[in-house]
């Protein structure tokens, strides 16, 4: 199938800002730098800037101050339609107006490929999220799975060496939206593109991304494949922010984080001893509550598996876990 | 008979509502005046009209009233009733396209102005001159366009012409003031269903290659064509049927059919004519008003509008 990017392309930021009417900075000096044929994730909260980011790099903002680069072309001041990157759209934006195929076929027409070849492409590219057979029909007779791949047809047909998505799986179901992470997952891999994707949800972010940058409040965070972010938080907010975690407080304002699943239980006399406040059974794990005597709460997971004593609530317990799985956070 | 929904009534599951009152909806009855005035000071009058428009006279006050087509032959036999139809259709097609010409941008600045302020300003400039009325606007612009008014004065007096242009006293003058009154109805029309166009579908198309002036041929105008036919009706319909600004503006120079109405009723006191023109207005300005909507409906993608 010759469905594949012309080549996929780097992306670089280099100190890129931005603000709105003289307000806080949306995006404060954001450098990172994306790898050809990389799945690279935009993650954080609602309001970090990952959005703006995402769509100054389509090019929808204008950059206040820093440069951006498209492989070796710095395509800072290129208009839109000249950047030549693929876009999915949560809200999917396919044209209401027009058929799946005349959708699919719309970045080809704009680049002026001839007819045959058009009808070739937006063929492939239909087969390829498998929705042969909807040529003729309209986005609104479509559900929100099929709209989606619409999207994502119209998009990659274009053979864009960049492919942007803007929480492109945020308003589907979550059985749909599992499925569809795996499939847009297989297809980045299939056609090598480099594929930069904005979501709130890190779940779907530590599934899918070869990297991911965690941004809050304008700023990159961290910047980490999803088992550095995961098991090696650099920040508090992102200790937080992904997953659960146990903060323990330090002098001088560091901390010490520990997941819940890496402490191990044990009789009391461990690193920390505390009482089993409650427990939830949550199929595969127990998650408890366990009170320490000076007050605080930790969560521990067990995983249901193996021999293990039966603990129940006000049993004496004893907290350890491997020097390893103790991050220190920065202040 | 009665026997047969004796058994069905006495089923205790039936619901508990009467079988015999259909449903109406609240909404429905709320109707009820809009479709009184309808038919009392529309269908009643039209239909007035149309009947005295094949009648030899007015069966209220005359005895001996036969039907007749004399009407109809009388308008078709004159070329100068024809010419006044022609006249009426031209200066309402080339109002609604300069008012669709003008207010379009401007519609779509407003629909695309984020900033409240700005959305405001440009509300009131546009509604501002509907709070005039129409004599004072038209004879605002009787001040600008005579021969001796502040265009003309100001061209002579800079040298730019030698004598008066003639901007008004014809079917210039007329729709330059139709326009004029009749351009807000366009943008608010407009600026509703332009409003309504999600401007992720133009970014999408601007990050497929689409330029603007692609993206607003391909996306933005398709996409706002229902707005276009709606503000285009409305703008035709109200200038075909303009009376006040022909008649002021248009001198001896422009005679549209709502003129010879008048001069009908008021004149000539002949009803039964004046019907007939009234029912050849609206006959003729249906069948432009409705290849109008199939010719859009066309460019629209097979989509039905309206």
């Amino acid at each position: 199938m010759d469905q594949s990017a012309s080549s996929p392309a780097s992306i670089g930021l280099d100190a890129v800002s931005k603000s709105y009417d003289g307000r806080v900075r949306a995006v404060d000096a954001v450098s990172l730098d994306v790898k050809p044929g990389e799945f690279f994730s935009l993650l954080g909260p609602s309001g970090c800037g990952k959005t703006t980011t995402l769509r100054m790099i389509a090019g929808f903002e204008t950059v206040d101050t820093g440069r951006i680069r498209v492989g070796d072309r710095d395509v800072t001041d290129v208009p839109v339609h000249k950047r030549d990157m693929g876009m999915v759209f949560q809200s999917y934006a396919l044209f209401p107006h027009r058929t799946v195929a005349e959708n699919v076929a719309f970045g080809l027409r704009m680049r002026k490929v001839p007819k045959a070849e058009i009808e070739e492409r937006v063929r492939a590219a239909l087969a390829l999220v498998a929705l042969t057979g909807f040529e003729d029909r309209r986005p609104g007779q479509l559900s929100g799975g099929q709209q989606q791949r619409v999207a994502l047809a119209r998009a990659i047909v274009i053979r864009p060496p960049v492919l942007l998505c803007d929480e492109p799986l945020g308003a589907l179901d979550r059985k749909l939206r599992q499925q569809m992470q795996f499939e847009l997952k297989q297809l980045q891999k299939e056609l090598g593109v480099t594929l930069v994707f904005v979501t709130h949800d890190q779940e779907e972010a530590l599934a899918m991304s070869d990297r991911i940058a965690v941004m809050n409040a304008g700023r990159i965070e961290q910047i980490g494949t999803p088992t550095e972010i995961y098991d090696r938080p650099r920040t508090r907010f992102v200790a937080d922010f992904i997953g659960e975690i146990n903060l323990i407080e330090r002098p001088g304002g560091k901390a010490l984080a520990v997941r819940p699943e890496k402490i191990v239980l044990g009789a009391p006399g461990a690193v920390l001893d505390g009482t089993i406040d409650s427990a939830s059974f949550l199929g595969g794990q127990t998650l408890y509550r366990v009170a320490l005597s000076d007050g605080r709460q930790m969560l521990v997971k067990e995983t249901n598996a193996g021999e293990r004593p039966v603990r129940s609530v006000g049993d004496k317990v004893g907290l350890a876990w491997a020097a390893a799985d103790g991050v220190e956070l920065e202040a | 008979m009665a026997d047969l929904s004796a058994p069905a009534l006495s089923v205790p599951a039936a619901p508990v509502l009467s079988p015999r009152r259909p449903a109406v909806s609240a909404i429905a009855w709320a109707v009820g005046p809009a479709l009184l005035l309808f038919v009392v000071f529309f269908i009643l009058p039209f239909g007035v009209m149309a009947l005295l428009s094949v009648l030899t006279g007015n069966p209220a006050i005359q005895s001996g009233v036969t039907f007749t087509a004399q009407h109809y032959e009388r308008f078709f036999e004159d070329s100068l009733y024809f010419e006044a139809l022609v006249a009426t259709l031209r200066i309402g097609a080339i109002t609604t396209v300069a008012s669709l010409v003008i207010g379009y941008p401007l519609a779509h600045l407003m629909a695309r102005t984020h900033s409240r302020i700005g959305h405001a300003l440009l509300l009131m400039a546009v509604i501002a001159p509907m709070l005039t009325g129409i004599v004072v606007r038209t004879f605002a612009w009787m001040t600008l366009l005579q021969d001796r008014g502040v265009i003309n004065t100001t061209l002579l007096s800079w040298g730019l012409i030698s004598s008066p242009l003639k901007l008004m006293y014809n079917e210039f003058g007329t729709i330059v003031a139709l326009v004029h009154i009749y351009v807000p109805f366009m943008v608010l029309t407009l600026t509703g269903v332009i409003g309504r166009i999600d401007e992720r579908l133009e970014q999408a198309a601007r990050s497929l290659g689409a330029n603007r002036t692609r993206t607003f041929l391909e996306v933005t105008l398709p996409l706002s064509l229902p707005g276009i036919l709606a503000g285009s009706l409305l703008v035709f319909a109200l200038s075909i049927s303009a009376y006040v600004t022909p008649f002021l503006m248009g001198g001896t120079d422009v005679l549209t059919l709502p003129m010879l109405i008048y001069q009908q009723v008021g004149a000539s006191f002949n009803l039964g004519f004046a019907g007939a023109l009234g029912v050849v207005l609206l006959a003729v300005s249906l069948i432009v008003i409705i290849a109008y909507n199939n010719v859009l409906g066309r460019f629209a993608g097979g989509e039905k509008m309206a």
